[in-house]
């Protein structure tokens, strides 16, 4: 290991580097750091369309917490996220893992893949609604054919609406958690594919004691990106079952929207930003800080 | 001579020179973007332009939508000339955080006060000064009936009591049809209570429900009847609705597949477009009773705060364009909606609309949409309740306890 | 890989065209309806061929369906999107590759807290940002501008394209980079000639993620591009989004397909950078 750097030894690289970094910092610091700041004092006041300067305390959260739509959306989003993220990444994986196999056709089979992650929500969430609702899509035609018994109403069942979304998303997303993966695929030395012919080692053997450890950042990252798309989630919702049957497929960007635009609140829907990015954060920070101390015991430079 | 004739020809030119040049130049923001609606903003932009003015068109979908970005475009220190809201609470911020121009010129000289309703006058005057233009009133409550259905159900005559529809609704169940075509939205299943509340609750229990906020009338007995007729709807529709578009539900009707809607008077766009007309192929019913009440709701223009000379003429050649008699007809007839003044020639507008007028020639049966009378965030809060309560079985003194505490914010 | 055993074989391509086909349910529901009438669609048979083949729709979305006052479909909107995707491609893909490398390999000061706060706010909607936004752009005097319209597109994407191509570089051995400072290497000249080279799949993926994001970016160019500057997205959803007016969901489906053609075509001209090896000619020697 180097000797310990005292601050005033700068070397030129990690100079540039800093300078480098200075308009990333101000970007953070401004629009990101800024409009966190800004967000958690209009939650504080009791603004309706405008930011008012009229302090109320925690008001705003104590009504946040007495709205049962609220607590269903993160009671909903927790479900959703575990499936969906576990779900995209499986299934990418595997897409990624076949695709690789020097398959006739590869092109074809990754824009199949691909295309849904091209296309906005705002229709295909719309087919989506029309092959899940009982009386004109799947359920419809299945039991057109002669099974009778074939029930496949989740969208319009309270307790299983946000299956239909997970399904949904996991359309879209998995595709592009192909792609990520199969660029970290791609990138992995064919010599040890060789060597491990040379050795004996059963295919299946390799991919899940030597391809998947080196595939990790390409699914830590992976898994960040899915996690981000799981608190926005919020297209999906509205052109599927907008929030329903009820409020069962509440989430809470949408409660968030609701209250910003149609309530005109403000404040309330400033209160319920906070409380996901603090969720969100408790939940992430634990293991970003695993991944940093692990990252440190291989300290470069 | 020479000097005259120079002096003539310039004289000339500045004329026609200024002929030539471009009238009060208006933006504005708008949500009616589908093709029976453009036909209707064009009858606006039309009437506008003929008065000498230019419309530039900012059209954008979505009413929630088109009014965040009219908001955010003030905030922005560019806002558009004119902006579509409805006649609600909406633009009651706007107004009080000083945002907004009157156009008191305008009213004063159309004498708004006698010719609007007073149901639209109590949103669109706020202290004695008018901010808002209105142009149309909008009906959400009618009752459609397939003409179709009936005679398939064996259904005569229309029903004319709250208990003659539930009839109706059990005999067309009977008939292996689809009673209440319903889409499962939280706006739809507002309009059905709204629909509800003012068929079984009546008028009083209406205003002091919704306007008052009395806590005693909304844990009483007539509104806990009203809320159990309101979830007995419920039980005939069909098992698709949750989450279906107003316009399939209405698709339903005009296939004959199902009997009854309780839709707004834009449902006559669907009908029209699937070529079926009132009267013969299907019906339309205001609401029960010889005196119920005509739910008003509708589309006004705000006009954000400027300085500039040439857009506060533009705003108010607007404005007085849009109340014109001409243009009301010509507006609501593409639309589907009524004209907001009550002096105007309607025997060319439909079936519908002309029974629409009829009703609203009586004062006593005007009647304000919810959100006439509760800030957007109250009606929301509401709308939630009674999503939750449509979709779910809770005890109806419960659903009580809510929106009382809902409405008391 | 060679010398699988063929039911092996047989098993990969059973899953993935069993894959393919859930995947194209969807786009098969799409296609048929944008090719059937109004009339066939009110029968609410999704599944059913056009009794009445149609390719009205597709003209209409494309040039003729109402979208505001102006009934001109789409395609009003299609140079200013691309006018606002390319820069708002290029920029944080550059930006994201700088950063990324900044943050694995060098490390500076600080960078790592930099770094989380800066992943924190991926987690932000973008609606929760808007009001700041707004107030900072105007008072820069680029509010409804191109210049605008593209900052917020950057200042969205920073997290994640800088969190691709750092994480891409973190699993980079480390032995290159150390072999290029000892050549005498400075940031810039590694970054230039090691570090982007090598980069290709990640950059390919990048630029997916990023086309997509900005193509079909509707709230964002809505708000900050100005009414000079709409993109598609805003005539699509004018066009398929309504409250009380009908809804034609053939000319809807045929619109979403037009829009989607230009992610789809960079999708499929990505093909060639998902080759092997461009970064293990790198890794030897």
């Amino acid at each position: 290991m180097t000797a310990p750097r005292s601050w005033w030894k700068v070397r030129p690289g990690h100079f540039s580097a800093g300078v480098a970094l200075l308009p990333l910092a101000l970007i953070v610091l401004v629009a990101y750091v800024g409009t966190v700041l800004w967000t958690l004092r209009v939650s504080l006041t009791n603004a309706r369309t405008f930011p008012s300067d009229v302090y109320v305390g925690l008001a705003q959260y104590e009504r946040l917490f007495q709205n049962e739509r609220w607590l269903l959306s993160l009671n909903n989003l927790a479900l959703y996220g575990l499936l969906f993220i576990s779900l995209s990444i499986a299934l990418g994986l595997l897409l990624a893992v076949f695709i690789d196999q020097k398959v006739r056709g590869e092109g074809l089979l990754r824009t199949v893949f691909l295309y849904p992650y091209a296309m906005s929500f705002v229709a295909t969430g719309l087919v989506w609604q029309w092959l899940l609702n009982p009386e004109l899509g799947l359920q419809n035609a299945v039991q057109a054919l002669g099974f009778a018994g074939v029930q496949f109403d989740w969208i319009v069942d309270q307790d299983k609406v946000m299956y239909t979304i997970v399904l949904a998303t996991v359309w879209q997303a998995s595709g592009f958690v192909m792609a990520l993966l199969l660029a970290g695929l791609r990138s992995i030395d064919a010599q040890i594919w060789n060597a491990a012919r040379i050795d004996g080692i059963p295919t299946w053997q390799v991919y899940v004691f030597i391809v998947l450890p080196m595939l990790g950042e390409s699914i830590a990252t992976v898994f960040v990106l899915l996690l981000t798309a799981t608190v926005k989630l919020f297209d999906a919702v509205v052109s599927m079952t907008q929030g329903g049957p009820g409020n069962a497929s509440e989430v809470p960007a949408k409660f968030i929207m609701d209250h910003l635009f149609g309530r005109a609140n403000l404040a309330l829907a400033s209160a319920g930003s906070v409380v996901l990015l603090l969720t969100v954060l408790a939940l992430v920070a634990p293991l970003l800080y695993a991944r940093s101390r692990y990252h440190r015991r291989g300290e470069r430079l | 001579m020479l000097k005259f004739a120079c002096i003539a020809a310039s004289a000339l030119t500045f004329t026609v020179g200024s002929v030539h040049a471009a009238g009060p130049k208006a933006e504005v923001i708008h949500w009616w973007t589908s093709g029976g609606e453009s036909a209707a903003v064009k009858t606006l932009a039309d009437a506008y332009t003929n008065a000498g003015g230019v419309w530039v068109d900012t059209a954008i979908a979505l009413g929630e939508q088109a009014r965040s970005v009219a908001v955010n475009r003030i905030l922005g220190g560019n806002p558009p000339t004119a902006a579509q809201f409805n006649t609600s609470k909406q633009f009651l911020d706007l107004v009080e955080q000083g945002m907004l121009n009157p156009i008191d010129n305008v009213a004063q000289q159309q004498g708004w006060d006698k010719l609007l309703p007073e149901t639209v006058l109590s949103v669109v005057r706020v202290k004695g000064h008018y901010y808002a233009a209105p142009v149309n009133i909008h009906m959400p409550t009618w009752i459609w009936y397939s003409k179709a259905a009936f005679k398939q159900a064996g259904i005569g005559a229309e029903p004319k009591t709250v208990d003659e529809l539930f009839a109706v609704l059990d005999k067309l169940r009977a008939a292996g049809l689809v009673p209440l075509a319903h889409g499962g939205q939280p706006w739809q299943d507002n309009i059905v209570f709204t629909a509800v509340l003012a068929n079984v609750g009546g008028t009083e229990l209406y205003l002091k429900v919704l306007r008052d906020k009395d806590r005693q009338a909304i844990e009483g007995e007539a509104f806990k009847k009203v809320l159990l007729s309101f979830k007995r709807l419920q039980s005939y529709t069909d098992k698709g609705s949750p989450g279906r578009n107003w316009n399939d539900a209405t698709s339903m009707l005009i296939a004959g597949k199902a009997g009854v809607q309780i839709m707004g008077d834009w449902a006559k766009g669907e009908f029209a477009q699937a070529h079926q007309s009132p009267g013969k192929d299907f019906g339309c019913i205001a609401g029960f009773g010889a005196k119920s009440p005509y739910i008003i709701q509708g589309d006004v223009f705000v006009f954000p705060k400027t300085s500039d000379p040439q857009a506060i003429k533009a705003q108010q050649l607007l404005a007085g364009v849009m109340l014109a008699p001409v243009t009301q007809v010509a507006f609501s007839n593409k639309k589907g909606s009524i004209p907001v003044r009550t002096d105007v020639d309607v025997s060319s507008m439909d079936l519908c609309a002309q029974q629409g007028l009829a009703i609203m020639k009586d004062k006593s049966r005007h009647l304000g949409n919810g959100e006439i009378y509760m800030s957007p965030d109250q009606n929301g809060a509401l709308t939630d309740i009674l999503t939750a309560y449509w979709n779910k079985n809770q005890p109806v003194e419960k659903v009580q306890k809510d929106i009382a505490a809902a409405l008391k914010n | 890989m060679s010398g699988r055993i063929p039911v092996a074989r047989w098993g990969i391509y059973f899953f993935l065209l069993g894959a393919a086909l859930f995947f194209l349910l969807p786009a098969y529901v799409m296609l048929v309806t944008s090719l059937k009438s109004m009339d066939e669609i009110r029968l609410g048979r999704i599944f059913a061929l056009p009794g009445l083949l149609t390719a009205e729709p597709w003209i209409s979305a494309w040039s003729g369906a109402c979208t505001g006052l102006n009934c001109e479909g789409i395609r009003g909107g299609f140079w200013n999107s691309v006018a606002i995707a390319i820069p708002s491609t290029v920029l944080p893909i550059l930006l994201g590759a700088l950063n990324g490398y900044a943050l694995s390999f060098w490390r500076p000061r600080g960078s790592q807290t930099l770094f989380a706060v800066l992943m924190a706010g991926a987690f932000i909607p973008a609606q929760v940002m808007m009001y700041p936004l707004i107030q900072i752009l105007a008072a820069l005097g680029i509010f409804g501008s191109l210049v605008g319209i593209v900052l917020v597109h950057t200042i969205f994407s920073m997290p994640v394209m800088t969190l691709l191509f750092r994480n891409y570089y973190v699993s980079i051995p480390t032995e290159l980079f150390h072999a290029a400072r000892i050549d005498g290497g400075g940031f810039y000249r590694i970054f230039f000639e090691l570090v982007l080279p090598m980069s290709v799949p990640i950059v390919t993926v990048a630029a997916i993620m990023q086309i997509t994001g900005v193509w079909n970016d509707y709230i964002l160019g809505l708000v900050f591009a100005g009414r000079e500057h709409l993109p598609m997205t805003v005539q699509l959803n004018n066009i398929i989004n309504t409250t009380t007016g009908t809804r034609l969901y053939n000319v809807n489906m045929a619109a979403t397909i037009l829009t989607s053609l230009v992610p789809l075509a960079v999708y499929f001209a990505s093909g060639r950078w998902f080759v092997r090896g461009i970064t293990a000619g790198a890794l030897k020697g």
